[in-house]
């Protein structure tokens, strides 16, 4: 079976400068992925390149998605076909209503696929379980988007929006930082009932504690641009104990 | 100065050709202008002050954002009474907005009261003298007002109320001008809640130069909104000014959506100990459109207060300017004021942010900001990274940019129908769904 995600020898430029320089990785339909690595790494670059941030040169390699060219298709479009990221540090948007925006995505999605509009009232209904599976106030739903939330209320209000879409590839960009450990069980589970054959996880993460909880099939260290080792969730752990310097001083 | 040494406004209009239009102009209208309105002698007072005055200059920091090239062929006589009354009121019927519930309306269809259009609210209060403030030059098209001025509403509000005032446009034969004219006296303690709306066109180089002044008495509170959405062809000419007495509050949140040229001249005095403002203002232009705004706030007594929160978006080729500037007065003591000016730029539209203060005692708490800046391109990512398409993601960027004034006006009612009215103006169809 072809890959959900599949990334050829790529390599990006920010400002001239190369942050990432040759990778390759492979995400089946289903598959888990965590992506580990230092800060500075290029972690957070090869989310935003995949999501399709402006900013991002990016001068030699491929990715497909789900047997596409992913860099022929505009960030819309690759949202409507599937791909979520979740942010780092979602932004701001004070005055515009958590629930409109999140009704305004899924009715982008359900049109490009050429499905109605869904119907407010079933939407509400879908909208206020699912924020309920994240613990989150009702009120959240009826503020600006993430205006005034706390660091952890915006890593749930993300994990609440990649629910209501139900993507085909989730990126979750340190989507466990900033958060205590209840939040982080919050967010793990959340995480995990979206786990199905259907769908793909590339959780980016810098320690290894996430990965308690969302269990990951696969792992791979990411340093200086580049993929330095891939394996099995053991990885996670070994990392966890002797950090990242030894596998950087084997690169060297 | 002699006339003949100025600089005049852009556009072929000399000062000498000004005098002599207002002066053309007033024979033509002389039977179109009712003494019982305003005395004869008001009138041509207010005409010698605004030839006195004369046009602009483009040096002066007061105009020179202000697009005024089209006073070189805009008329100042007033549109005479319909030939045909029911033409007027059928097109203004047309295109009246939507009724505001438990508001009083009173409707003016090219400077005229229509009454088939009205509550049954008489639109001239018997009892009341007329409200003619003392102007500047900052307020010089006032005076034409008063010279020109073909109806009014007058009314004195004591306990509560609430009235919407529409004046509408519609086409008139020959291009000429409209006068809309209102002096409200918001008497000891009242409460009024005030929608002022100018919608419509008169057609093709119309002028139209609206005076508004507010009386709050002591202790008095009114709450203003002010919705211009002519059509893009319009010209706008606007004075706005308010006296606020001892303790008296008023809140002014303006929507500037429409008009092809539109300046608008708004003055607001403290001499009341305790009295404060509140402004809002947004001004929403695109195309070739010139929106300018002059605000003067004047803290005459001790204790008074003003806070502004001012945005203003230039897409195309547009062009937006905000000039505040807060004078507080030696015996303004405890004075305290706020500004918060803001742009956002889309095309190659231009915005122009002036925050002034001027102070003359010690106790003052003041603040200013401004900031002009295109769209933030990680909110915008943010919207894209969602599905939203660029031009919805724009919408709601900028209902967000504008809704940052709206939401501080204080009645509900009033907020909601602020919050209409801008999201006709902002982005595309799936982003005022999205918003609503």
């Amino acid at each position: 079976m072809s890959p959900v995600l599949s990334i050829r020898d790529l390599h990006v430029k920010v400002s001239g400068r190369e942050v990432l320089r040759g990778i390759d990785l492979d995400v089946a339909a289903g598959e888990v992925h965590a992506i580990m690595g230092p800060n500075g790494s290029g972690k957070s670059s090869l989310s935003h390149v995949l999501a399709g941030k402006p900013g991002y040169e990016i001068t030699a390699g491929t990715v497909s998605y789900l047997g596409r060219d992913l860099f022929a298709l505009p960030a819309e479009e690759r949202a409507r076909e599937g791909l979520f990221l979740g942010f780092q540090y979602p932004v701001e948007i004070p005055g515009v209503n958590n629930t409109y925006l999140l009704r305004a995505a899924l009715n982008a999605v359900r049109r490009h696929r050429g499905q109605g509009e869904i119907d407010a009232y079933d939407f509400l209904e879908v909208v206020r379980a699912k924020a309920r599976q994240m613990k989150m106030d009702e009120s959240f739903l009826t503020r600006g988007v993430n205006e005034g939330f706390s660091g952890g209320e915006k890593k749930r209000n993300e994990i609440l929006q990649m629910l209501v879409l139900e993507p085909k590839l989730a990126i979750l960009d340190e989507s466990d930082s900033g958060l205590d450990i209840d939040a982080l069980k919050v967010v793990a589970d959340g995480i995990n009932s979206l786990r199905s054959p259907e769908r793909s996880l590339l959780l980016v993460t810098h320690y290894q504690r996430l990965l308690d909880h969302v269990r990951p099939d696969k792992v791979h260290v990411l340093a200086q641009g580049r993929i330095l080792r891939s394996g099995g969730p053991e990885l996670a752990l070994e990392l966890e104990q002797r950090g990242y310097d030894w596998l950087l001083e084997t690169a060297a | 100065m002699n006339a003949a040494v100025r600089t005049p406004v852009p556009g072929s209009l000399s000062q000498a050709a000004f005098e002599q239009r207002l002066r053309d102009a007033i024979m033509d209208a002389a039977s179109l202008l009712n003494a019982k309105l305003l005395p004869v002698s008001v009138r041509s007072a207010a005409l010698n002050r605004a030839l006195a005055a004369g046009l602009p200059q483009m040096r002066d920091d007061l105009w020179r954002y202000a697009d005024l090239k089209f006073l070189g062929s805009a008329p100042w006589a007033p549109v005479p009474c319909a030939q045909d009354p029911a033409r007027w009121l059928d097109a203004a019927r047309a295109q009246l907005p939507e009724r505001l519930p438990d508001f009083e309306r009173l409707v003016f269809v090219n400077g005229r009261h229509a009454a088939a259009l009205s509550d049954a609210l008489v639109p001239i209060d018997a009892a009341l003298a007329p409200l003619v403030p003392e102007r500047t030059r900052h307020e010089r098209f006032g005076w034409l007002n008063d010279a020109f001025a073909t109806d009014v509403a007058r009314l004195s509000v004591t306990g509560q109320r609430r009235l919407e005032l529409v004046f509408m446009a519609t086409p008139v034969d020959v291009p000429q001008a409209l006068h809309p004219r209102a002096e409200l006296a918001v008497q000891t303690g009242g409460r009024l809640t005030l929608v002022e709306r100018h919608c419509g066109s008169a057609g093709d180089n119309s002028l139209i130069n609206v005076a508004v002044q507010l009386h709050l008495g002591a202790g008095a509170h009114c709450q203003h909104l002010r919705e211009q959405s002519l059509a893009a062809e319009a010209q706008l000419l606007d004075t706005l000014q308010v006296a606020l007495d001892a303790d008296a509050q008023y809140e002014l949140t303006l929507l500037q959506l429409g008009a092809r040229s539109a300046r608008s001249s708004q003055r607001i005095s403290l001499y009341g100990a305790g009295s404060g403002a509140r402004i809002h203002a947004v001004a929403v232009a695109r195309g070739a459109r010139t929106l300018d705004h002059s605000l003067l706030v004047d803290h005459l007594a001790p204790a008074t207060s003003n806070s502004q929160v001012l945005r203003g978006i230039a897409r195309d080729r547009a062009h937006v300017a905000f000039r505040s500037r807060v004078e507080v007065a030696a015996g303004a003591a405890g004075a305290a004021s706020e500004q918060s000016l803001k742009g956002l730029l889309g095309g190659s539209g231009e915005v122009d942010l002036r925050p002034q203060l001027e102070i003359h005692t010690d106790q003052v708490r003041a603040s200013h900001g401004a900031t002009t800046g295109a769209l933030d391109e990680n909110m915008r990512f943010y919207l894209l990274s969602r599905g939203l398409d660029p031009e919805t993601a724009r919408g709601v960027l900028e209902w967000s940019f504008l809704e940052d004034a709206v939401c501080r006006i204080g009645d509900a009612q009033l907020r909601r129908a602020a919050e209409k009215s801008l999201l006709a103006s902002v982005g595309s169809a799936v982003a005022r769904e999205a918003l609503q």
